[in-house]
């Protein structure tokens, strides 16, 4: 079973390993250069004087300049990042999905179901070794993404949506996951190029679903509450995943969503967010019956100390997928004849 | 001892009410077959009467939904025990068409217990089949002749085929059945052979089997069916009373004469009646046409 794996799938294999050598033609220099640029414009220096501490001092250097000018020059590198996101489809799509699809759509399923081997064994032979070339490949693939976008998740955190699919162990789980649903999906349609599409939209829907309904939900957001008289501010660059922000009252209730106020003790008054003209955003926010006092700004955030506990968790999600869909998988093989 | 042995395994195939639904449809129903061991059986029928569907259940592709199907004795439904006495060649002959002729040979080594590779190498050889070419770019013929010599390199004590020779052309067809009768004489194997080509059938035959419209409608070794089955050629006649006759198959009439298929239960005395003996085409055509219009006269809901 291992020589006919083997001998089917060697040009898959050769060709994502040519893949995955051009994506390291891509990361490579784009990686060093943003590293590079990262160090030598002070902004490593300012984060790391900056710290991790959720509330730091309002006068704090929160190294906006140098973000700026990160970002300026690698605006197009969070559109590479979306590109790469997307690798771990492209496994499913093109090693998981024509698995069975393709054997049955060429009748080459009745040839070997019919050799002294039992089907069963055939498809954990055959889903084994895949499922264990599928793991080294998303190895490499994740720790390079660690090491490249090092320096894009400095200002966001690793927590953030988008990055931390690319971050940790949760990139394995996807593409494990990804070539489940197209070996299961190869075993509904039985032709190649449904499969695909089936895979591929599936894919997107799954993973979009668990990121923005059930990832917010794994661990209950913690609030950060300063007054907004405070000389102290909440670190946006701690690494924490930021659900949003907002005034309150001395009561409790939010009364400028989307906000925040800042009256300094030397009579400057800072505000961002949707604070409406007719406010007066240090004095007159009772008279104006939002009342009463006192009043905090307030941060709704995962923690950066809880990345390990998140990756587990969506990893945990995407491999239990994946491991449904292998046992529908073989239940419907044997349907198949 | 041994006698007993011989009788346990006289049996290559055994069906038992055998049935397979897709959805509402019955691909087949109500099968009970009897292949004994060292026939060489036709597997006759039009398009979509069951004969894939048979086989497909009999190598243990398919499960049954109905009855049950032995193959010498033993459920073949994903059973490597069976699987190992089996060669089967499906349909338009399937094999990975981007492996050579050679590298097919090492991988029926490595996916079976037994295997002839200096067998199939030297039949291979002996054809003509370039050992290092794609099969996908070899010809039709070739290709079943490579899918026939696999088959065979598992030394199998059942062979079954299903509609090998479909696609190929006179000579290639031929060719092939002069292959696997060449074969089957040397190793005494049982083979169960589906096809519409009467004509290879009957010279290579000894045993018969017709499907139509999921239901056997007769089956038994070739030498009995034709030793018991005589054409008649006589006056014009509608009662199609004629002594000796069981069963008259199928009969056609023009004004002053009629000419009737039979099944004989004794000798035909009426010499009115001219006796032809039958060949083997004549009767599948004549079951199959009975059976036909049997089956459009219910569609049609007209009394027959």
């Amino acid at each position: 079973m291992i020589w006919l794996t083997w001998r089917q799938h060697r040009k898959q294999v050769l060709y994502t390993a040519i893949g995955l050598v051009a994506l390291g033609a891509v990361m490579l220099p784009t990686g060093l250069s943003m590293h590079h640029v990262f160090n030598d414009s002070g902004l490593a220096a300012c984060l790391s004087k900056l710290g991790t501490s959720q509330v730091i001092s309002g006068n704090a250097d929160t190294c906006d300049d140098q973000f700026g000018q990160f970002s300026r020059q690698f605006s197009s590198m969070g559109f590479l990042a979306i590109l790469f996101l997307l690798l771990p489809m492209l496994v499913g799509v093109f090693f998981g999905a024509p698995l069975v699809a393709r054997e049955v759509e060429q009748g080459t399923h009745r040839f070997v179901w019919t050799q002294t081997v039992s089907r069963r064994r055939w498809a954990v032979a055959k889903f084994g070794l895949i499922a264990a070339v599928t793991l080294v490949f998303s190895t490499i693939y994740s720790l390079a993404m660690d090491w490249w976008s090092g320096p894009l998740m400095a200002n966001s955190g690793r927590m953030g949506p988008l990055i931390f699919d690319f971050e940790g162990i949760a990139p394995i789980g996807y593409t494990l996951f990804a070539v489940a649903l197209g070996i299961f999906a190869g075993t509904l349609w039985k032709k190649v190029l449904p499969a695909m599409v089936a895979t591929l939209v599936g894919f997107i829907v799954v993973r979009v679903l668990i990121e923005t309904l059930a990832r917010p939900r794994y661990m209950s957001p913690l609030t950060a509450s300063l007054p907004v008289d405070s000389s102290n501010q909440f670190n946006g660059d701690s690494g924490a995943w930021i659900y949003g922000n907002g005034v309150v009252n001395g009561a409790g209730k939010l009364v400028l969503p989307n906000s925040s106020i800042g009256c300094g003790s030397n009579g400057n008054i800072a505000v961002s967010g949707a604070v409406p003209d007719n406010v007066d955003p240090c004095g007159g926010l009772v008279s104006q019956g939002l009342g009463p006092g006192p009043f905090f700004n307030s941060t709704r955030y995962q923690p950066a100390g809880r990345f390990w506990e998140f990756q587990g968790i969506e990893t945990g999600i995407f491999l239990a997928l994946a491991a449904i869909l292998i046992y529908f998988a073989i239940r419907r093989l044997s349907r198949i004849g | 001892m041994n006698d007993v042995g011989t009788v346990l395994t006289d049996t290559a195939i055994e069906t038992d009410g055998l049935g397979k639904r897709y959805k509402r449809t019955w691909a087949l129903q109500d099968c009970a077959l009897h292949l004994p061991a060292g026939r060489i059986a036709a597997l006759v029928g039009p398009n979509g009467a069951g004969k894939t569907t048979l086989l497909h259940m009999a190598v243990g592709l398919l499960r049954p939904d109905a009855g049950s199907v032995r193959i010498f004795g033993k459920d073949p439904y994903s059973n490597a025990e069976v699987l190992a006495e089996i060669g089967f060649v499906a349909q338009e002959t399937p094999l990975y068409r981007d492996f050579t002729a050679q590298e097919l040979v090492t991988l029926g080594g490595k996916l079976n217990r037994t295997w002839d590779a200096a067998l199939a190498r030297e039949r291979l050889s002996g054809l003509g089949i370039a050992p290092n070419l794609p099969v996908g770019k070899l010809s039709g013929g070739q290709r079943a002749q490579v899918a026939l010599a696999l088959a065979l390199a598992k030394r199998p004590r059942l062979l079954l085929l299903d509609e090998p020779i479909a696609a190929l052309d006179p000579l290639a067809r031929h060719e092939f059945m002069q292959t696997l009768m060449g074969a089957v004489a040397e190793t005494g194997t049982t083979v169960l052979l589906s096809s519409h080509m009467l004509a290879d059938l009957e010279r290579a035959c000894d045993y018969l089997i017709l499907l139509q419209t999921a239901h056997v409608q007769l089956s038994g070794s070739v030498e009995d069916l034709l030793e018991t089955h005589r054409t008649l050629v006589g006056p014009r006649t509608d009662s199609e009373q004629v002594p000796g006759v069981a069963e008259v198959i199928r009969g056609s009439h023009t004004d002053r004469q009629s000419t009737l298929l039979v099944r004989t239960n004794g000798p035909i005395t009426d010499p009115a009646w001219i006796e032809h003996e039958v060949t083997l085409e004549d009767l599948v055509l004549a079951y199959l046409a009975k059976a036909d219009t049997r089956a459009t006269r219910t569609a049609w809901d007209v009394k027959a």
